[in-house]
């Protein structure tokens, strides 16, 4: 077998229909994540009553188990769930009519959610206790306190966690060829079964992946840079 | 004029401030002095909840915190009468020396943001930083960095300033420039509570002075009281370890 550099461009030409499937997919998941993280991080902080056993729960449940389980538990689960819940209250609402797509949300989002809580805790956990203090005492509420000081803080501190968790969600992304949502891995593969030149195929798929990496890591680097005006800390 | 009565305060078993009564009154500048481990700075926090008391009520104006059960809104208003300055400066990192004195201007008291703007802008160059506007916390030496703070507070134009120990962190050199814009504000009438270990500072500024050890207040008066005649034995000692001779021959 020998490799063709001419079907490997057409491959590619091809596969990026499929990146706005996989980006969608990503960015869904990890906005989606960051909220949960967000409000599962300050529930454990604040030990919230009641509901801190259940992130922690949830955390050590989510992060215990593969992503590619959660996503075959949702597919297979929900439908119960919807069609069960729509059978007792009388609804029309079918779980056929959710969109595969909707089910790979639903579930990377409470995948990345579980582990961007501990970059979301240990972020505002690495923020002075003196920050927080500075603005109650200029009259802040605890709300106001912490958005406007403490979680933009937190996020420049995470922001080299946060962008392993976005690149890990990329690559993850790739499990939805399992519901038959075209990605750009699933549509490697399609591309490759007419004239079965596979290792091309997936090698153009490898190519897009890691070009939209670079794309994520220069994006986060400039950030970085901007973040750093006020942030010169660490050993450099 | 702010009151406070029988503050207790408990870290578990330990008892840090054993029942304090403290009154002062509008426009004075009290020093709070005392070994470490008196209780001094506990009890200044106490002042604006930043540290919660066990007991005692506090009292701002009209307005009467009773400590056994505040609600979140007395808090709040507490806080909103009063303005700190902290021994580590805790300039908020991520923001512009302009815009830590605005904060509170337009978060917290809904100012006007080009009104809030003004009035910063003016104040820090009353405290010198006129050119420092748009410099950034770690871009500025520890005492520019506490004349942000004293400009912070100063802003929310509080009741009361509570100072905790503004100097300590500052190398010898730096701590001239921050007690000389402390020693400006006190003479427009401000009320401020300043625990300090700065004896001479203490001396020249204050116009009441207290004497802390070991969870309650020994010993208060005019700074010549405490400082040229002192009645207890504990004050006599504690002035005699830390004050070189002469310096208060007065």
């Amino acid at each position: 077998m020998k490799l063709d550099p001419s079907f490997i461009w057409t491959a590619l030409v091809e596969l990026l229909s499929a990146v706005p499937t996989t980006l969608n997919v990503t960015m869904v998941s990890i906005l989606f994540g960051t909220l949960i993280g967000t409000i599962v991080a300050l529930i454990r902080i604040y030990r919230v009553p009641v509901l801190n056993p259940i992130a922690s729960a949830y955390v050590t449940v989510i992060r215990g188990t593969p992503m590619l389980t959660h996503l075959l538990l949702i597919y297979y689960g929900l439908p119960m769930l919807v069609n069960g819940l729509s059978d007792s209250f009388g609804w029309s609402f079918r779980a056929a009519s959710i969109p595969m797509i909707g089910f790979a949300y639903l579930s990377f989002s409470i995948t990345s959610g579980a582990y961007l809580s501990e970059v979301v805790r240990s972020g505002m956990l690495a923020v002075n206790r003196g920050q927080i203090e500075a603005a109650y005492a200029v009259g802040m509420t605890t709300p106001q306190a912490l958005r406007r000081i403490v979680l933009p803080q937190a996020f420049a501190v995470s922001l080299p966690n946060l962008t392993n968790a976005l690149i890990g969600a990329l690559h993850g992304s790739t499990l939805v060829f399992s519901l038959t949502v075209v990605d750009i891995n699933a549509k490697a593969q399609i591309v490759a079964s007419t004239n079965w030149k596979f290792f091309d195929a997936y090698l153009a798929a490898a190519i897009l992946y890691w070009g939209l990496t670079v794309l994520i890591e220069q994006l986060s680097g400039l950030l970085e840079k901007r973040i750093n005006v006020y942030n010169r800390g660490g050993v450099a | 004029m702010i009151k406070l009565q029988n503050i207790t305060k408990s870290f578990g078993r330990l008892q840090v401030l054993k029942g304090i009564d403290l009154v002062v009154e509008k426009g004075e500048v009290v020093a709070i002095l005392g070994p470490s481990g008196s209780g001094k700075t506990t009890l200044l926090r106490c002042i604006n909840y930043l540290e919660k008391p066990s007991d005692g009520e506090i009292t701002i104006d009209d307005f009467t915190v009773n400590c056994k059960r505040p609600s979140k809104k007395d808090i709040h208003t507490l806080r909103g009468k009063t303005a700190m300055v902290f021994q580590q400066y805790n300039l908020f990192r991520h923001k512009t020396a302009l815009e830590n004195v605005m904060e509170g201007l337009v978060v917290v008291q809904k100012v006007e943001k080009e009104e809030a703007r003004r009035r910063s802008i003016e104040l820090l160059e009353k405290v010198g930083l006129g050119n420092k506007l748009n410099a950034y916390p770690s871009q500025l030496s520890g005492g520019q960095q506490q004349r942000v703070g004293i400009a912070r507070a100063l802003a929310l134009n509080p009741e009361v300033i509570l100072f905790d120990e503004p100097t300590s962190a500052l190398d010898p050199e730096l701590v001239g420039e921050v007690l000389a814009v402390i020693r400006n504000i006190a003479k427009e009438g401000i009320t401020m509570i300043i625990v300090t270990h700065e004896m001479g500072f203490a001396h020249d500024v204050a116009n009441h002075v207290v004497f802390m050890d070991e969870g309650i207040i020994v010993e208060e008066g005019k700074p010549n009281d405490i400082f040229v005649s002192p009645k207890e034995e504990r004050t006599k000692q504690f002035l005699k370890r830390i004050t070189p001779e002469g310096v208060y021959s007065i």
